[in-house]
């Protein structure tokens, strides 16, 4: 394989503002800049990092993340099994799912907010039928700790993108492996372990692991549905950054090398993938 | 045997009806509750239903003083600007790594993907400082460089995606058959391109059009977009202002969402 200098310098160009923005964080981190007195050296790096606080906020925005995109993509699934014929409600049905795709994230989390609130519609309709007395019953959905309306908010904007990828890999070869499967005697169901279930598994993976990283980093939907304890990743880098002590705002720097890492490792992970699955699929 | 098949025929179409009405609830709701919420008068809870209407909301809207219109000027311009500096750069940079093979292509794709993939609060944080180096920082400027940096990653991975259909040798017969270079681009490969050149426009636009980190951090609240007025909204607990936002917000995604389907199908990377 000849290796080419021209698509490499491309992709330096590319990733330059991720490296400036690394460099600048971290001697932000390490105090070369900004530390108000704070001596040039690993200690603040140290410090934030020992906090079980950034921690937490890490481990929350993971769990968000990995549950919002596996139950996306749960949904995902079965909706491109139940609706993949060309009948006027299979058609309907996959016009319906590009409705969320027009929203972007902040519009969605704002209908997030307004409709899983504690005053908000869905309570609203749970008192007006009798479910619940008062909106004190109604289950804690915007701001719970475990994140129940941001979760619900991601699948529901990210299931679409989803869908849209299954219909690609479903419709284009994947058609004609199932008919070669069916006219040689495969029952229905082993075609669906045999042939949809691996081609959707193989070309779902990649996008996968880049809409949990989307989601991980999804600033504007926490912002407006996350709780305030545990404090996700991307809340906490943006409050230190404006924190009203100016010596504390060089903490920022730290959560931000931290997220950029994350960042790296999902590229890594994303490439590491997709080169698999192109490898299988060639052979 | 033929019983239980046609009880299974007539259960299906009752199940997919009713997950169809489902599916419509699901997706159509939010759409619905924003358009009401927007005309809604002092709509409080416990009310299932505005105690009355007001078009009060669409009507400051479109007042001259009215700072969600000058929100709405700046989104356009910024998505404008950003969709059409991205494409500029998008285009040979995905035509580019699209010649190349083996793992050069790889690492290539992976250096695209890396301004998408990395947290934009993140990025942001990071490049806050740079940017206040050049002087950049709350100005119009700054914020489109920002916009433009996660935009021109995800293109070129867009472009990577259209040029590995694309077959070159179109272009070489064409040279060979006395075409100048300029007459080969206008004649063989712009019209070949027009398709995904419009998709990748429309990407670029909702890129930068649903941003809010980068434009919260870069412009220091002096640039306000938006999503940003949407946000100062939900912030001040009022919806109706909020509603009118959200839905400025959604109309033009709406209209370029035929493009972007197609385009999203093409790129594979991330959920817009």
């Amino acid at each position: 394989m000849k290796h080419s200098p021209r698509a490499l310098a491309v992709g330096a160009v590319l990733v330059l503002p991720v490296i400036v923005g690394f460099a600048y964080a971290l001697l932000g981190a390490t105090d070369v800049f900004g530390g108000f007195g704070q001596p040039a050296g690993a200690a603040r790096l140290q410090r934030v990092l020992s906090e079980p606080a950034v921690w937490r906020g890490t481990v929350w925005a993971l769990w968000v993340a990995t549950m919002s995109t596996t139950l996306a993509a749960v949904l995902a699934v079965a909706l491109s099994l139940a609706y993949a014929g060309t009948s006027r409600t299979d058609r309907l049905a996959r016009a319906l799912m590009n409705v969320p795709l027009a929203f972007p994230h902040i519009v969605a989390a704002t209908v997030g907010l307004l409709i899983l609130g504690q005053s908000g519609m869905l309570a609203r309709m749970f008192m007006f039928s009798g479910v619940i007395a008062s909106a004190a019953q109604m289950p804690e959905l915007v701001a719970d700790r475990f994140g129940i309306g941001v979760i619900l908010t991601l699948v529901w904007k990210e299931a679409p993108f989803l869908l849209l990828i299954n219909a690609a890999i479903l419709g284009g070869h994947g058609a004609g492996y199932k008919e070669v499967a069916r006219t040689h005697g495969a029952s229905r169901w082993q075609v669906l372990q045999r042939v949809t279930w691996p081609l959707l598994w193989r070309g779902l993976s990649p996008a996968l692991v880049a809409v949990a990283a989307f989601s991980f980093g999804s600033y504007e939907t926490m912002v407006l549905l996350a709780p305030s304890n545990p404090l996700a990743l991307p809340l906490l880098t943006a409050e230190r950054y404006v924190d009203p002590a100016l010596a504390g705002r060089n903490d920022a720097f730290v959560l931000a090398l931290l997220g950029i890492v994350i960042g790296l490792i999902a590229v890594a992970l994303h490439e590491n993938i997709r080169a698999r699955v192109d490898d299988t699929s060639h052979a | 045997m033929v019983d239980s098949l046609r009880a299974r025929a007539t259960i299906n179409p009752m199940l997919r009806a009713a997950s169809l009405f489902l599916l419509a609830v699901w997706t159509l709701s939010p759409l619905v509750y924003l358009i009401v919420l927007s005309f809604s008068y002092n709509w409080h809870a416990p009310a299932l239903l505005p105690p009355s209407w007001t078009t009060e909301q669409w009507r400051q809207f479109v007042s001259s003083a009215s700072a969600q219109r000058e929100a709405l000027f700046t989104s356009v311009a910024l998505a404008a600007l950003t969709a059409v500096f991205a494409c500029l750069f998008a285009l040979p940079f995905g035509r580019l790594i699209a010649k190349s093979t083996g793992w050069s292509r790889r690492l290539a794709a992976a250096m695209a993907f890396a301004p998408v993939a990395v947290p934009p609060i993140a990025l942001a944080t990071g490049l806050h400082f740079a940017l206040l180096t050049f002087g950049l920082a709350g100005h119009f400027g700054g914020v489109l460089l920002a916009h433009i940096i996660p935009a021109v990653g995800y293109l070129t991975l867009f472009f990577l995606g259209a040029f590995s259909a694309y077959d070159v040798r179109i272009e070489e017969e064409a040279r060979t058959l006395g075409a100048t270079r300029f007459v080969v681009w206008q004649r063989v490969t712009l019209p070949l391109l027009r398709a995904p050149i419009a998709d990748a426009l429309a990407l670029g636009f909702l890129i930068s059009w649903a941003q809010v980190p980068l434009t919260l951090l870069i412009g220091g609240g002096l640039v306000r977009t938006l999503p940003l007025d949407l946000f100062a909204a939900v912030r001040a607990g009022d919806d109706a202002r909020a509603a009118s936002a959200a839905l400025l917000l959604i109309v033009p995604a709406l209209i370029a969402i035929a493009g972007v389907r197609a385009a999203v199908r093409r790129t594979g990377v991330v959920g817009l």
